[in-house]
């Protein structure tokens, strides 16, 4: 009987799976080989034509170079200041978890909200720049084509700096106190003791924040289309606007779907790096 | 006597310590908090203060006015209509995401049937595909299916979540194997049985579930402006991005009060069931 109920039970997924996840992943496939442009009925094979003209699209490269750019900023500043945090609320009992909720708060703001409130607050005669005019500074946060992308990635820390503090933090407390004892009891300066005892058995929220970071770096959208729309010079041109771009704009859905294709390889093979060089086993 | 002053000393600089640490952690907060306080009281301000000024010189309600006012020839205000849509399809989406999560999760868990293994596999194989490569098939499928420019069409891609299923899998087999043999004795179907007995004792994963599902398809963007092509039917995230980009470009005032009123529900959300939150972050950490 139960044989029967587990099917029953399982069924409203699997056909949801096949609906909207199975058979979308399979038409993106067929139709990422078709050039195809939505409205006409004519959908003609062409190939690898499509990821062909992906890879010769400057503009794709463009959308990389600045990927990669913006993960340089957001990843080491989002594990040193997330670990930072984490480290800081270990060592508190008293208000530790009103602390944690603070500095969780970024972390619910809407992507389209918190878009508006950084592009005023860092606009060219915002508040921050009023501020920082008192010191003779002003800085063109998303107007310079060199630094857009660099103060996009500052706000996105923003937004998941509790978040990924908080999986610091889980991960702080599941190391043993007594290793810190014993080194401490052995001589071992607090420098020593994070270094050799907390840096490598916090592998497992290094590689998870990692990945995390990694992935999103590689999907931004709302913000840049929020707040610069890719601008200045395409200098905040991202995978997902541009795919967008093709797609609903220019309506090229072959050229788009291929396009996602390879990004999906792009952000695979990143997390395959990451997995092979920083994960260990640690137990 | 050395000793004593030793360890008093020991004991003064481990309260610096902490000291700092509690100083470190409230200036880092203030900064994290600080854009949340300029955008409620830049709400409030008149135009020409939004830029440079932190506090207004008197606190005005014309934002909100104007903001609720647009489109209010035609069908109502369109910002209280968005809010009205948001509602429906995040509760929508929320609903089903525990309901199919938690009777699948049952199954996967506690029920013998021919492909439970693959089963199980392949909802962690399904996470670990990026959700742009389903975003244009799953548009030409809403073409296809014309559900371009309904409700259906925004919330039936989120009815479903792996992660959700996930969840419930784990969750449901730690449950002690006595409560479902009791209820069946008791003559309780499979599905009375997870209404029963499994939801009721996982309200923690239920909240998680729930708010995280709540809240991603309430900041949901990118699929809103796709699929919506009408002002009427857009949630709000998807009415306040156009609106920002578009008419209200040079209105810095009603761009502020649309970002509170977004940002507000989940605020609210949050207080309530901040527990929850930093709970499915820190056990977790596979939401992305």
């Amino acid at each position: 009987m139960s044989k029967f109920a587990g099917f029953g039970l399982v069924a409203a997924y699997i056909i949801h799976s096949i609906i909207f996840w199975l058979y979308p992943f399979l038409w993106g496939l067929v139709i990422a080989f078709k050039r195809w442009n939505i409205i006409s009925p004519e959908k003609e094979f062409i190939g690898l034509s499509n990821f062909i003209g992906v890879l010769y699209d400057p503009l794709f490269w463009i959308s990389f170079k600045n990927s990669l750019y913006f993960m340089a900023v957001y990843v080491p500043l989002s594990i040193v200041s997330a670990l930072g945090v984490a480290l800081l609320l270990s060592r508190i009992k008293f208000l530790q978890s009103f602390f944690a909720v603070g500095y969780l708060m970024s972390y619910i703001s809407a992507g389209v909200a918190y878009s508006i409130v950084f592009s005023l607050l860092f606009s060219g005669d915002g508040l921050i720049n009023t501020w920082l005019s008192k010191i003779n500074i002003t800085i063109p946060w998303f107007s310079d084509p060199n630094i857009a992308m660099a103060s996009i990635a500052l706000i996105v820390v923003w937004k998941y700096l509790g978040y990924y503090s908080l999986i610091f933090l889980a991960g702080l407390q599941a190391i043993p106190k007594s290793l810190y004892e014993s080194a401490s009891i052995d001589g071992a300066s607090e420098w020593v003791q994070f270094f050799r005892i907390t840096v490598p058995l916090l592998n497992p929220s290094f590689t998870i924040v990692l990945i995390f970071a990694v992935m999103l770096s590689f999907n931004i959208f709302t913000e840049p289309y929020m707040i610069t729309g890719g601008g200045p010079l395409d200098s905040t041109q991202t995978f997902v606007m541009q795919i967008y771009h093709q797609t609903f704009t220019a309506l090229h859905a072959g050229y788009g779907s291929s396009f996602a294709i390879i990004v999906a390889v792009i952000s695979f093979a990143f997390v395959f790096v990451i997995r092979k060089t920083v994960e260990r086993d640690v137990t | 006597m050395t000793v004593i002053r030793d360890k008093k000393s020991k004991k003064q600089s481990r309260a610096i310590k902490l000291g700092i640490v509690y100083i470190l952690l409230g200036l880092g907060l203030i900064v994290m908090v600080f854009p949340y306080v300029w955008m409620i009281l830049a709400s409030f301000k008149i135009p020409s203060e939004i830029y440079d000024r932190f506090f207004p010189s008197r606190f005005t309600l014309e934002n909100y006015e104007m903001m609720f006012s647009a489109g209010q020839s035609g069908s109502g205000s369109l910002f209280i209509r968005s809010v009205f849509n948001s509602l429906i399809v995040s509760s929508i989406a929320t609903f089903s995401v525990v309901f199919i999560g938690s009777i699948t999760g049952y199954a996967l868990a506690r029920l013998r049937f021919f492909g439970r293994d693959f089963l199980n596999y392949f909802v962690l194989f399904q996470m670990l595909f990026p959700a742009i490569l389903f975003l244009i098939p799953r548009f030409l499928l809403m073409l296809e299916l014309g559900w371009i420019n309904t409700y259906q069409g925004m919330f039936s891609p989120f009815m479903v979540s792996a992660w959700a299923i996930f969840l419930y899998t784990q969750f449901y087999k730690t449950i002690p194997q006595e409560l479902i043999d009791a209820a069946r004795i008791d003559g309780c179907s499979e599905l009375r049985i997870v209404f029963s007995v499994m939801l009721p004792l996982s309200k923690s994963v239920t909240a998680i579930v729930a708010i995280f599902t709540f809240m991603s398809t309430w900041d949901e963007f990118l699929w809103y402006i796709i699929i919506t092509k009408e002002y009427d039917l857009m949630p709000l995230s998807a009415l306040l991005g156009l609106f920002t980009k578009g008419e209200y470009n040079s209105y810095p005032g009603i761009q502020t009060a649309g970002a509170v009123l977004l940002t507000v529900p989940i605020l609210i959300l949050f207080f309530f069931f901040r527990k929850s939150f930093s709970k499915g972050i820190a056990m977790s950490g596979i939401k992305g």
